[in-house]
């Protein structure tokens, strides 16, 4: 089965998957109206920043098993069996924030959704886009990275393209076909130097 | 194999489940004093705010004991344990045979000594009964007495707020939830529910209470008189476990468990409420009476009980709560000794209106204390429970951006 | 927390203030750059592209996804189009202030500016004389208008070379000639940057790249020359005068007013209505001691330059000014105004007033000045400012109790060469007896990227410590003036030839020459040194330095300093490195074309280390001693 794949060292931090996360998320499932909504649609996948302010786009894993489920004191959280996805129902939510306290990764978020009962606060997380599944479509975050830091494969091809790219760098001479391209090694010592100031 | 779980709380809930995962052919009593379907006690309180309905608080559907094929006994308190002849005797006088026996009988509310606690309108927080309860006489009552600032105590009062109640609180320590957070963030607390209407009055106790049948008023610690309709009682919980052998079966606090969740007898095992773990942060045996702790301790004696041997790592405080416009979230050891080889960082942030505490063992979180942002919560649960050794500045962890990219280099 | 404002910034009145505004509720341009985080890589890189409507489009630095955009530019012809966009909007933005001078000076000509006058009919003169106008038996209006025509042909198309450049030595004209980076008109400059990045145009990242030269040369010896020469010429050659900065500037029994942005136009009638009799009257009777008028950035500094008007702070400082709630009004002209302080005035008394029409602000009153209207306008928003003394509350009143920091400002090119004796040849022999071992402008802004004026004080500690005259501008001046460089004791700090030559002719080792626009006097003062010795600028152990800068008009400063010859240093990074073919051009192939590249480097120890070993080669190539850097 495909999954959602995060490879960080690719993110650039556009937050382009925010966007593209909440609109697929949204009532009306575009950009330009998604925004007018009340409440504003909003993003499951969450773009934090590493040490050097580096982008991550940090999103559910779907645990198994999963601590939010196991913490959750109303039985709102669940798994689909067939997908394996980690759902919540927002009828059942009684927004407690047992499931953040409980996630080690830090990517449950509470607020309004038009698919929850109005003016109720529920907990929201990435749920693999199943409604865009269905309909053949891939996960939003996934369609919208362009530079592949978030892709849709079967695990194991994944991790078979891991171990060539780990086993290319660790063949190539140093400073020959570097697996970060030069600008970007660039911009990433720039960037650490210019933090640096801070903590000097 | 006989299986017999005393208690239809999460505790015994998960271990009935973990046991049918491994073994579909055993028999499986379980015991319990409360005649429901399994429902989440945490809950209750939202009940009586009138947030959530009843019908919402089960926790597993009605046909649970059909569907795993578990004989219930309900109604019925257990009053002892043969552990020679493997053998529990309940209320109503049968007397059960087990191979492997999971006492989680949870806790009952820690009583007061206060003069005329038999007037009417007195309640403690427990059960979906005691919610019930206090349904009933809402309709008559303007005026709430909550005693404990403690969870308990705390649910209560927003409950009853919530219900247009007039609600005063009485204090014991110096500040509100005084067992989960430091002095600062208990301050931040107070103000936030003063703000929203709620009377807090620290270091003040009851002596007594007043009134021909139902309850009119309280004396307090200080000689002074408080008038009052209602009175809830929220000073803690302790294990329920009398029935339980003491000279056969180690009690301290609560049940000893060794880290199979097994008793100091052999096929005996205790899990949730009632159970002494070792407590991660704290490194000693402690009783941790959580929601979390109790799913996880089920779970884990249930899988010893079927014949196969997980460990469990031992038990965490931990708890959060929202406070009108205030989320809280504690875990782990928030006040350590103030000598000690344990460092602290705080931060205050008056702007975005947080507040962090972490307290560290050398390279180790064992607490922290959050107020609001407390979506990154979960990670420093994960620090404190596998105990990581951090390889980043400890004050990252105090920064409002702060998340797991950070952990992860 | 407080270890966090340690963080953002070197100053103590900054940390103060920050821990006020952390209590007053008032966000500041720390905690939106830290919401930002992290940055988009597609923009940092320069990747992406917004040009057309086909778009938008961003090239995957990886490699993986889409390399080019839909109209088929790669990255090199992205990050060319976008970097010469931020010298263009650079380059129109000093170029559009020095053309309001003019208007100026054209409206002084015609009768129309009351309030305005020809401050110094010399250099009035002189520029005529630049100009090839004849100005004997003229009176000085007359001149004026003359000028301020002959000012706006160099605007135009009609010109094949904007005029100022005969100031350039002639080899490095000659060097624009073959190179074909002669600008020509100062706007055309601007207008042809835009057209050539219209999809389908320029699309060779090279010639697009030299354009962009070009036009920052019509900045550098156009726009921003004809601001600085006009306003000297409007409100007085910068003499070397005394005055105070840093926060302590403010003075809570006074009125304070404080004037922000960059344009002298509007402030300088501040300044005069600020002495006027009638209203240091109404403000005794408001309660007040007087009326203080002191500067923020650029505007500050062009006061502080003329009138030794106090300069409360820089860039990141200009919220925090206000959050001491001690502020009876803020005007404003325009650049470099962050359009959040009309919001952070509203936790305070505060007035916020804009006064141009292309510079509007949300929470600001607006009152448009016009040279007709100009110091009655002025004289009525000091009324307001002195009636709203009385509105201040006390209780939101904290003025960090630091102590104004004493400041030689004024250093104009006339000003050093008066202070040289009349000619530059006493600097011209230090610096061959190798006592000065060259000079160096540290100019440009602030960046929350940096720690607020460390990049700034750190490498000018490195530069003086090892004999190296330094010259400001803009926020750096400030970062300077407060952190006492700008004092006879600072040559205390300076190497033992520095401090001999500044000690002998009574100057700091940090010279003051203005305002941002104003780093053309440092193009004026290397053209005469490098004309004096027959040399071409790209000769001289000279360099530039922004090590803390921000803006678009700062990539346009920095690229007419190379483009001219001088090596120039960056702080923080711009948005190139998306194409490694432009970084190698900008850093390195350069060197071939117009004599100079770019360096960046974000740590000023190491930034210095570049800048003396630069310095050091420069003075082997002339025949002089050269230290091992």
């Amino acid at each position: 089965m495909k999954q959602v794949v995060v490879h960080p060292e690719r993110c650039v931090g556009c937050m382009q998957c925010m966007a593209a996360c909440a609109v697929a998320h949204s009532l009306t499932k575009h950009l330009h109206t998604a925004v007018m909504e009340k409440p504003r649609p909003r993003s499951r996948v969450h773009v934090g920043v590493g040490l050097y302010n580096e982008g991550f786009p940090n999103r559910c894993r779907h645990c198994s098993p999963a601590p939010c489920m196991l913490a959750c004191l109303s039985g709102a959280i669940f798994r689909d069996e067939e997908t394996a996805t980690v759902l919540i129902n927002p009828d059942r939510c009684i927004n407690c924030a047992s499931c953040a306290m409980a996630c080690p990764y830090g990517v449950i978020r509470f607020h309004e959704k038009w698919d929850a009962p109005p003016g109720k606060r529920v907990a929201a997380k990435c749920d693999n886009c199943d409604e865009r599944r269905a309909i053949g479509l891939i996960p939003a975050c996934v369609e919208v990275c362009k530079s592949n830091a978030l892709t849709y494969e079967e695990m194991d091809g994944a991790m078979k393209h891991k171990t060539d790219e780990v086993a290319r760098t660790v063949s190539a001479a140093v400073g020959e076909d570097s697996p970060i391209p030069a600008g970007l090694a660039l911009l990433s010592g720039a960037k650490k130097a210019q933090l640096a100031t801070h903590n000097s | 194999m006989e299986y017999v779980i005393l208690g239809n709380g999460i505790a015994g809930v998960c271990a009935a489940e973990t046991i049918r995962g491994l073994d579909s052919e055993g028999s499986i009593r379980m015991v319990a004093d409360e005649p429901v379907t399994p429902y989440s006690r945490p809950m209750i309180s939202m009940v009586l705010a009138g947030e959530v309905s009843e019908d919402k608080l089960p926790i597993r559907n009605r046909t649970f004991f059909k569907d795993l094929n578990i004989k219930p006994v309900l109604g019925n308190r257990v009053t002892g344990i043969d552990v020679d002849k493997k053998e529990v005797m309940v209320q109503n006088g049968a007397s059960l045979a087990f191979d492997k026996l999971l006492i989680a009988t949870g806790a009952d509310p820690r009583p007061i000594k206060a003069e005329g606690m038999d007037r009417k309108n007195i309640f403690y927080m427990r059960t979906q009964a005691h919610v019930q309860e206090m349904l009933k006489v809402l309709p008559d009552v303007r005026k709430a007495l909550v005693l404990g600032g403690g969870l308990v105590g705390f649910k209560a009062a927003y409950a009853l707020m919530q219900r247009g109640l007039e609600v005063s609180m009485l204090i014991t320590s110096g500040y509100p939830l005084s067992m989960q957070v430091d002095e600062a963030a208990g301050g931040m607390i107070r103000k936030e529910l003063e703000k929203f209407g709620l009377n807090v009055t620290v270091g003040m106790s009851v002596e007594a209470f007043e009134g021909e049948g139902a309850v009119t008023g309280a004396i307090l610690s200080d000689g002074t008189h408080a008038s009052c309709d209602l009175v809830v009682v929220g000073k803690g919980v302790r294990p329920a476990c009398s029935f339980v052998p003491g000279d056969q079966i180690d009690k301290d606090l609560g049940i000893v468990v060794n880290e199979y969740m097994e008793t100091s007898v052999r096929d005996v095992f205790a899990a949730g409420d009632v159970a002494e773990s070792m407590d991660i942060s704290r490194q000693e045996p402690w009783i941790n009476a959580i929601w979390p702790e109790a799913v996880a301790q089920g779970r884990v004696a249930g899988a010893n009980m079927a014949g196969r041997q997980v460990p469990y790592k031992g038990s965490l405080s931990r708890n959060v709560m929202r406070i009108f416009d205030l989320d809280l979230m504690t875990m782990g050891l928030v006040n350590p000794p103030p000598d000690s080889e344990f460092e602290v960082i705080t931060a205050h942030d008056q702007r975005r209106k947080t507040y962090r505490k972490l307290v560290f063992r050398q390279d180790i979180l064992v607490g922290a204390v959050l107020i609001n942002n407390i979506d990154q919560g979960g990670i420093f649960m994960g620090l404190i429970h596998n105990e990581v050794p951090l390889h980043i500045p400890k004050s990252l962890l105090a920064e409002p951006t702060f998340n797991f990219k950070q952990l992860v280099i | 927390m407080d270890a966090i404002y340690d963080r953002y910034t070197v100053t103590e009145d900054g940390r103060m203030l920050l821990k006020k505004a952390e209590k007053d509720q008032v966000e500041t341009v720390w905690d939106r750059h830290e919401a930002q985080q992290p940055q988009c890589g597609y923009c940092e890189t320069g990747l992406s592209c917004r040009n057309c409507v086909m778009g938008p489009c961003r090239v995957d630095p990886f490699g993986e996804g889409p390399q080019r955009g839909v109209c088929g530019a790669d990255a090199d012809i992205i990050v060319a189009r976008n970097l010469i966009r931020m010298i263009a909007a650079g380059a129109a933005s000093h170029s559009d202030h020095g053309r309001d001078l003019v208007e100026v000076l054209l409206k002084v000509a015609e009768g129309k500016a009351p309030g305005y006058a020809i401050k110094d009919p010399d250099k009035l003169r002189r520029l005529c004389g630049e100009y090839g106008l004849a100005v004997d038996g003229k009176d000085d209006l007359t001149l004026a208008g003359e000028l301020a025509h002959a000012m706006q042909e160099d605007y135009g198309t009609r010109q094949s070379s904007v005029t100022l450049l005969s100031r350039a030595p002639e080899q490095r004209r000659a060097i624009w000639e073959k190179v074909g980076i002669v600008p020509r008109g100062i706007d055309r400059e601007t207008s042809e940057a835009m057209h050539r990045t219209h999809m389908g145009v320029d699309n060779d990242w090279v010639s697009i790249l030299l354009h962009g030269m070009r036009n920052a040369l019509s900045d550098g010896w156009g726009g921003s020359m004809i601001a600085t020469e006009v306003s000297d010429i409007l409100f007085g050659v910068p003499e070397p005068n005394k005055s105070l900065a840093n926060i302590g500037v403010l003075k809570e029994d006074q009125v304070n007013i404080v004037v922000h942005g960059h344009n002298p136009v509007v402030s300088e009638t501040v300044v005069t209505a600020c002495q006027s009799a009638e209203l240091l009257k109404l403000a005794r009777e408001k309660g007040a001691q007087g009326i203080n008028l002191v500067g923020v950035c650029c505007t500050g500094n062009e006061l502080m330059m003329r009138h030794g008007i106090p300069m409360a702070g820089n860039h990141l400082m200009t919220e925090l000014v206000l959050v001491t709630g001690a502020v009876e009004m803020m005007i404003v002209d325009y650049q470099c105004i962050m359009p959040s302080i009309g919001q952070t005035a509203d936790c305070y008394h505060t007035r916020m007033i804009s006064t141009s029409d292309k510079a509007k602000f949300p929470g600001m009153e607006h009152h448009e000045f016009s040279p007709e209207n100009a110091y009655e306008k002025a004289k009525e928003l000091v009324r307001t400012a002195v009636e709203n003394f009385s509105a201040r509350n006390k209780n939101r009143v904290a003025i960090p109790p630091v102590q104004p920091q004493e400041v030689v400002s004024g250093l104009s090119v006339e000003a050093i060469i008066k202070a040289l004796g009349g000619a530059p040849d006493p600097l011209i022999e230090a610096i061959k007896a190798g006592k000065i071992r060259g000079a160096v402008g540290v100019v440009g802004c602030n960046n929350p990227k940096i720690k607020h004026d460390y990049g700034h004080t750190q490498l000018t500690t490195q530069l003086i410590a090892n004999d190296i005259l330094v010259l400001d501008t803009g926020c750096v001046s400030v970062a300077h003036a407060k952190a006492g460089f700008k004092t006879l004791e600072a040559l205390e700090k300076a190497g033992p030839g520095l401090k001999e030559i500044c000690g002998a002719l009574g100057i700091p080792p940090v010279l003051h020459v203005g305002s941002c626009v104003d780093n053309v006097r440092i193009l004026v003062l290397v053209a005469a040194l490098a004309n004096a010795l027959g040399c071409d600028i790209s000769d001289l152990p000279v360099a530039g330095s922004a090590p803390e800068w921000y803006s678009e008009k700062a990539v346009s400063i920095a690229c007419y300093f190379v483009a001219s010859g001088v090596f120039t240093h960056l702080g923080p990074m711009p948005p190139i490195t998306g194409s490694m073919n432009v970084v190698k051009l900008l850093t390195e192939g350069l060197e071939d074309v117009v004599g100079a590249t770019f360096a960046v480097e974000a740590d000023p120890q190491k930034a210095s280390r570049v800048i003396i070993r630069h310095i050091e080669k420069k003075r082997k190539a002339l025949g002089l001693d050269a230290r091992e850097a």
